[in-house]
């Protein structure tokens, strides 16, 4: 990307789980308007990165400014006024509160009433699954709608920047191909930068611009997603 | 039992029914919230009743550092409910503060928490007993003033009398209930509230400031026990500084026999411990209190997640 300065910058990231280091020194650019991946075998630390920028885990050193502010200043409910939303791994969707609830709560941080509204209606649109079911509890709907639930809920916020752990998790096929769609048609149409963590690492290169690749809780290297299909290590590791 | 007294204990069940009901919504908020019973729940109680002693202007009595202290000013009995809860609020935030939010600022076990909050429990009788002393205090009959003592529902032939301080009781319980519930299913605060108590990470995540929220909850699980605690002393009388501490054991069979965290649960179990109690013959009236702990122990033996509760599911 070609964008001056950086939307999100990690600097030197360090995360300690008790005795273990669960990052180590990372470094990771996001420009705005691109949408960047990174993967990584299980237990690498990428949703640890993630729970990093939303400030929901302690981190011991290291720098992270989003649009020129100090995150590690902030607290995790400022961090979404500031306009970072964050779809968690395993979708998490409150589930003794019905669809439309839920919704509601991704705009907690906002107070126009008015312009909420037409936003639940415009998740409605993108998502008809959840129109139909708005009264629904969310615990009762199936895995994909949940994660529609989860994206749609995040949005409601109006993030700049979406953080996306593991969208693809235990879905079938065809629903991780409409997710996919949608996160695509979120970059393009509605310029919403994305920081997208998976597992497939397939899906992700091809979905992402740039890629990190994240091993034992290091950056092991990162570039275009162009080249990073074509590298033998990302092959061998990765993509079977 | 002829049908009249029967309607009457039913009547009077009722009405101490609802008062264990907001009493009992004081735990079952903190619990659904942090997954911890507070045992200082019932000093707060205590607390409530003796600050709305103070401000509708009464004197105390002969011992403790408050002996014969009389407030300048007497406030109408309405006032001084509301504003006895709201002092009693605050002693729940802080509670939160010094009991609960140190030690879920270092993760501490729950069992933990709830040791400190039983500590935090002594130390407020304790301060009671030091400043008022150990008598008991009684609300003067004036706080009902232009209210007969007494309503008959019957007829003169076949009278059918209600104490009315049982049914302002009702009536206030009552009042908090809906109002209660209302605010936890219909307000953009209350909904934010059962994200915390479903998942707090995610509501973090959501932009809920969840340590604003809990000290909500303390507030007004304080506020609803301080009111509990001047019904009470209304209905008998403050029998002391321990006086929330036996409330306080009845509050928790309440909870766990409608099913913990659930604020329904909690309302049907207050209503049936009140009732049943109630409707004991006369001769029976001095294990009232073991009724309310044997109905207890026969739910949990056949449903043991209480009447309303849900089924513990092992999150993942």
């Amino acid at each position: 990307m070609s964008a001056a300065t950086p939307m999100l910058q990690i600097k030197n990231l360090c995360v300690n789980y008790g005795a273990i280091e669960a990052l180590k020194n990372v470094d990771i650019d996001v420009y705005p308007g691109e949408i960047v991946t990174l993967i990584g075998a299980n237990g690498a630390g990428k949703s640890t990165v993630l729970r990093a920028i939303s400030r929901i885990v302690s981190v011991r050193s290291g720098d992270m400014s989003y649009e020129g502010n100090d995150l590690l200043k902030l607290r995790p409910d400022v961090v979404v006024k500031q306009g970072i939303a964050h779809v968690p791994e395993g979708r998490r969707v409150l589930s003794r509160l019905t669809v439309e609830d839920n919704l509601n709560l991704g705009a907690y941080v906002r107070h126009d009433n008015a312009a909420i509204h037409a936003d639940l209606e415009q998740q409605f649109e993108r998502f008809p699954r959840l129109k139909e079911r708005r009264k629904q509890l969310a615990g009762t709907l199936s895995g994909g709608e949940q994660q529609m639930l989860a994206i749609a809920r995040a949005l409601m916020s109006r993030p700049r920047l979406l953080l996306l752990d593991e969208p693809s998790l235990g879905l079938a096929p065809i629903i991780v191909l409409e997710i996919f769609r949608i996160i695509r048609e979120l970059n393009q149409q509605d310029g919403v930068t994305v920081l997208l963590v998976e597992q497939n690492a397939h899906l992700a290169l091809q979905t992402a611009a740039r890629g990190y690749v994240l091993e034992a809780g290091k950056i092991a290297f990162h570039d275009d997603t162009s080249r990073l299909i074509d590298d033998e290590r990302v092959k061998r590791a990765y993509m079977g | 039992m002829e049908l009249t007294t029967l309607l009457q204990q039913l009547i009077n069940g009722l009405s101490i029914g609802s008062v264990y009901a907001i009493f009992a919504l004081g735990y079952t908020l903190i619990f659904s919230i942090l997954g911890i019973i507070n045992f200082a729940h019932g000093a707060v109680f205590t607390m409530g009743a003796y600050f709305t002693y103070a401000l509708i202007g009464s004197r105390f009595g002969f011992n403790g550092i408050f002996a014969n202290a009389q407030l300048p000013f007497g406030l109408p009995f309405p006032l001084a409910l509301i504003a006895g809860g709201v002092l009693a609020g605050l002693v729940g935030v802080l509670i939160e503060r010094t009991t609960f939010r140190p030690l879920r600022r270092r993760g501490a076990d729950p069992l933990l928490t709830l040791v400190s909050s039983l500590g935090m429990a002594v130390a407020l009788v304790n301060l009671i007993q030091y400043f008022v002393g150990a008598e008991a205090y009684s609300y003067p009959s004036s706080v009902l003033a232009g209210l007969p003592p007494s309503i008959n529902f019957g007829t003169p032939e076949k009278p059918l009398i209600v104490r009315t301080v049982q049914i302002v009781i009702a009536i206030i319980s009552l009042i908090i209930l809906v109002g209660l519930t209302l605010f936890i299913n219909k307000t953009k605060t209350g909904r934010a509230l059962r994200a915390v108590s479903e998942d707090g990470t995610t509501a973090s995540l959501l932009g809920i400031n969840t340590d604003r929220l809990i000290v909500l909850t303390f507030f007004i699980s304080g506020f609803v026990g301080g009111i509990a605690g001047t019904l009470v002393g209304l209905s008998v009388t403050i029998t002391g500084p321990y006086f929330g501490i036996a409330f306080g054991l009845k509050g928790l069979a309440v909870i766990v026999l409608g099913g913990m965290g659930n604020i329904p649960g909690a309302v049907l179990g207050g209503l049936v411990i009140g009732i049943a109690e109630n409707l004991l013959p006369a001769s029976a009236v001095a294990y009232k209190d073991a009724i309310a702990f044997a109905i207890l122990f026969i739910v949990l033996l056949v449903r043991p997640q209480g009447i309303l509760g849900r089924a513990q599911i092992t999150k993942v």
